[in-house]
């Protein structure tokens, strides 16, 4: 498969160019730390971007910061930690799940997956955050969407479409986003042993309150049982973990904290976890860490489900129970991690036929190959929503020469 | 009128019977309007100064009726206009001679809340702040606020994807909105999103919001809900100089505080909202800070402290902090009335709204007192300091022959300023036909041939709010040919406005 490293986004254009020209569909890649998520890519050819990884502009007073597509994630957090800065949709690190090498990731294929981490109950998803990108369509031009300031309605949002598009809409070769203040200090609550559908419950209560949750988890205890890390630490054998996050100015964490023990006091008594203890655990949330490529687990296909959060609990109880396989609750229930027994369509229908009954989706974020080949990957849209989809998907790239066939079977877009 | 808008189609006016009757059918009764006088509320949105009769006024009531009237004027070519409740600022919901003015004014329900997934169904002609009132019994809201929204429809507020005072710290519309039902120009209804915190596929949703009524017609939104904060508390700070004020937004920022609401007033500004509502605004600054905490008790107070200290340090010669919610609604009521309060002192006034990086402020304040001198019209500024959202106020007389033009003249001149400094013609507002003719300030043609493409995808006619946002419009098929080169019009037989 040939590969072809651009420098910057003329490149880009000269390739696009060159592969509509001769009709060789491309895929698009940063690190390739997320190439086997979605369909298998009728693509023959690689465009690669992460020699495009500048930092362009980073304003902290501004609030935002500019880089090229192929920025690494690591380096870019790490410079925008040194001015105390987050992005607060907290993106995940695909490394551990996924099994491939620890902190890779550039912005833009973090963008492009629209993956976001445990705060996306309270601070938005990826699409939330992203202000402005130039981009290279399918038609071979390049294009401006949105802008360098954080509150503007010029024109129509075309950041929000390419966040979560998987790279086949356009190919991103710039993108500015939101950052902000990262939290002073945080504390996270602990309950102990509560099945799933009264974590649930617990979790729906602790995001009603007043207290400002800004993480609701849930993680079985039989997952735990194969980890390591923070994780570990806290866990006894076989007892299920009920995480509750508050984050901002020390004295108000620690005061919101108290108050919502008291409040949960019918769900157990909560441990309080403080700080580094406490952003380690999340970060372990955030990576899906039970579920690692390096465990037990490791054959086991894992699907990223997001439903109405208060359904969360039900759902989640009656898969695990069905299947023999785990699930993990975030965003209070409105994102569930399931990582299934080996099943030759990875328990597609099975899970789709749930999900779709409580008007959730789910996306297969890892599967083998010959389970990606027989099935759906990205939940599969009414027929009218899919052909409005295609002709998005047209109206930005006509000749579907970007990642053919990546978020739709039978290659068609 | 110096906006030009397409050109009536003669041969849909000479159906107007017709079409009339027909609608009848789809809307019966009082849902169809077709006199002078009883459209003539119609005529108008928000930005009075453009006024144009629509043929026909339709007002359904449900999905059905909104499809039914949309596919047949699908069908038949005729251009559709949709209206909220008409508070519009940049012209979007303005009538076109020949087309149909949709109203969704009777979609009034509230059909479901939802406090377990803290979401709430609404038809979209429901009030922005009617929602906040359903749920607040709860002890719950609906995060933004645009000034408006005692009037303004959330259907509205998602076609121009409202901001307001809270948008810093709780985003736009487009951060508040989980799904809607929407019906296409063809007629088919379509369900995007829903309680869920993510759409499956493209994020539609998305590009829906502020999308200006030009991709379809909302039936139906489902938005996200938030618990109150436990308390708010305002600052009121005068500086000497607009810079002193600026930097002390910036400090406030970099010190990781985010405040619930972040607005500066110039002294033109104070003086008017001073006469008006007599808050107490101190008259010998020349910038006035509104600073707002609001959450668990503790951290507001603890942060009242901090702010009070970063604005000493900037150079604050006044500062008020409030001590009962009474006192803190009076530092707010001259700002929410900055603009009727100007009204009083110019008998006319266009209101621009721009976004700037935070860090030129002073910079373009500069630049707009000599354009204020150049073009012999007083300016009065109001800003969304915490988001760089400006608002200045361009005083003026219309019986005065010239100066509507010069007034135009001056806020196109700011508008191109926002841009050159690195901002954006609109933060709150939208382009409509206000900003229509200056979007290739911000975007190349390229950048615009790419939206109306995505319009094609939702409307491959253009029958659904033309004239507005494109400075130019383009045929799809048109749109879809390979290889258009950079910089050239690639289609110069079409007409511009």
């Amino acid at each position: 498969m040939d590969t072809l490293k651009v420098r910057d986004a003329q490149e880009v254009e000269d390739a696009v160019r060159a592969a509509i020209a001769n009709e060789q569909p491309i895929e698009i890649v940063g690190h390739g730390s997320k190439r086997t998520v979605g369909q298998l890519m009728a693509t023959n050819a690689v465009l690669e971007l992460s020699a495009l990884n500048a930092v362009t502009a980073y304003e902290p007073n501004e609030l935002i910061i500019t880089v090229q597509a192929g920025a690494p994630m690591a380096d870019v957090l790490s410079l925008i930690d040194s001015k105390n800065q987050q992005f607060a949709f907290e993106p995940m690190d695909t490394a551990a799940l996924l099994g491939t090498t620890p902190g890779a990731g550039t912005v833009a294929g973090m963008i492009a997956a629209g993956l976001a981490g445990p705060r996306r109950i309270k601070a938005g998803g990826a699409r939330d955050h992203l202000l402005g990108a130039n981009a290279v369509s399918g038609f071979g031009e390049s294009f401006k969407a949105g802008g360098k300031v954080v509150k503007n309605v010029t024109g129509y949002d075309l950041c929000k479409l390419l966040a979560g598009s998987w790279g086949t809409l356009a190919v991103m070769t710039e993108v500015t986003l939101k950052v902000t203040p990262r939290p002073e200090s945080e504390r996270t609550l602990v309950l102990r042993g509560l099945g799933d559908v009264v974590a649930n419950k617990a979790m729906t209560a602790a995001l009603g309150s007043p207290y400002d949750v800004t993480g609701a988890a849930q993680l079985p205890g039989s997952a735990l049982r194969t980890t390591g890390g923070a994780l570990a630490e806290i866990a006894q054998p076989d007892q299920s973990l009920t995480l509750l996050r508050l984050e901002g100015i020390t004295s108000s964490a620690s005061h919101r904290a108290q108050s919502l023990r008291t409040a949960l006091k019918s769900f157990g008594e909560a441990d309080l976890i403080e700080d580094d203890a406490s952003a380690a655990l999340w970060r372990a949330v955030r990576d899906v860490e039970p579920f690692a490529a390096a465990g037990p687990r490791a054959l086991w296909p894992v699907w990223r489900i997001v439903c109405p959060p208060a359904a969360g609990g039900a759902l989640g109880e009656q898969l695990s129970r069905e299947s023999g396989g785990e699930v993990i609750y975030d965003w209070g229930g409105g994102l569930i991690w399931a990582a299934l027994p080996p099943a030759t369509d990875g328990h597609a229908k099975a899970l789709r036929q749930r999900v779709e009954k409580i008007a959730g989706h789910a996306t297969l974020i890892r599967g083998s190959e010959a389970v990606r080949a027989g099935i759906d990957v990205f939940q599969p849209q009414p027929a009218g929503l899919a052909a409005l989809g295609s002709r998005v998907k047209r109206s930005f790239d006509p000749t579907n020469i970007l990642n053919r066939g990546r978020m739709s079977r039978g290659s068609a877009t | 009128m110096t906006i030009l808008m397409p050109e009536p189609d003669q041969s849909v006016l000479a159906r107007r019977d017709e079409i009339i009757a027909a609608l009848r059918k789809i809307v019966p009764g009082e849902g169809v309007i077709s006199s002078a006088a009883e459209m003539k509320p119609y005529e108008s949105d928000g930005l009075m100064a453009y006024r144009q009769p629509p043929m026909v006024v339709v007002l359904p009531s449900t999905t059905k009726q909104v499809s039914e009237v949309l596919r047949y004027c699908h069908q038949n070519g005729i251009k559709v206009v949709p209206r909220g409740s008409g508070t519009s600022l940049s012209g979007g919901a303005l009538p076109l001679a020949d087309g149909v003015l949709l109203g969704l004014g009777k979609f009034k329900r509230i059909r479901e809340i939802d406090f377990d997934n803290r979401a709430v169904v609404v038809e979209p002609g429901v009030t922005n702040l009617a929602i906040s009132q359903a749920v607040d019994h709860a002890g719950f809201y609906y995060a933004p606020d645009p000034s408006s929204q005692i009037a303004c429809s959330i259907g509205g507020n998602i076609a121009e994807n409202s901001g307001g005072v809270h948008c810093l710290k709780y985003g736009m519309t487009t951060n508040n909105v989980l799904g809607c039902e929407i019906v296409l120009m063809t007629g088919e209804i379509l369900k995007i999103g829903g309680k869920a915190a993510e759409c499956a596929g493209y994020d539609l949703m998305g590009v829906i919001t502020g999308s200006e009524g030009l991709l379809g017609v909302i039936t139906e939104v489902t938005v996200r809900i938030l618990r109150k904060p436990e308390t708010a508390r305002a600052l009121m700070i005068g500086f000497q100089s607009v810079e002193a004020a600026g930097q002390c937004v910036a400090d406030v920022i970099s010190a990781g505080i985010i405040p619930g609401g972040m607005e500066m007033m110039d002294k033109p500004a104070i003086h008017a909202a001073e006469a008006f509502v007599h808050a107490g605004y101190p008259l010998d600054v020349e910038a006035l800070l509104i600073i707002e905490l609001d959450g668990p008790q503790v951290e507001v107070d603890e942060l009242i402290g901090r702010v009070e200290a970063i604005a000493l340090r900037c150079g604050s010669t006044t500062c008020q902090i409030s001590t009962s919610e009474q006192q803190r609604l009076l530092f707010w009521s001259g700002r929410k009335a900055a603009f009727p309060a100007v009204g009083r002192i110019s008998p006319d006034y266009l209101c621009m709204d721009g976004t700037i990086p935070r860090a030129q402020l002073p910079l373009v304040l500069r630049r707009m007192n000599e354009m204020s001198e150049k073009y012999g019209l007083r300016v009065a500024n109001v800003f969304h300091a915490g988001d760089g959202n400006l608002h200045p106020l361009i005083l003026y007389d219309a019986n005065k022959p010239g100066e509507q033009d010069a007034a135009e003249a001056f806020g196109a001149d700011i508008l191109k300023l926002c841009v050159e400094v690195g901002g954006v013609l609109t933060g709150e507002h939208g382009v409509g036909i206000e900003k229509r003719d200056l979007m290739p300030e911000m975007f190349s043609d390229i950048d615009l041939n790419q939206q109306q493409r995505l319009k094609c995808a939702f409307d491959s006619e253009g029958l659904l709010n033309p004239g507005k946002v494109f400075p130019t419009l383009h045929r799809c098929a048109e749109l879809g040919r390979m290889h258009v080169h950079k910089g050239q019009l690639p289609f110069p037989d079409i007409p511009r406005f």
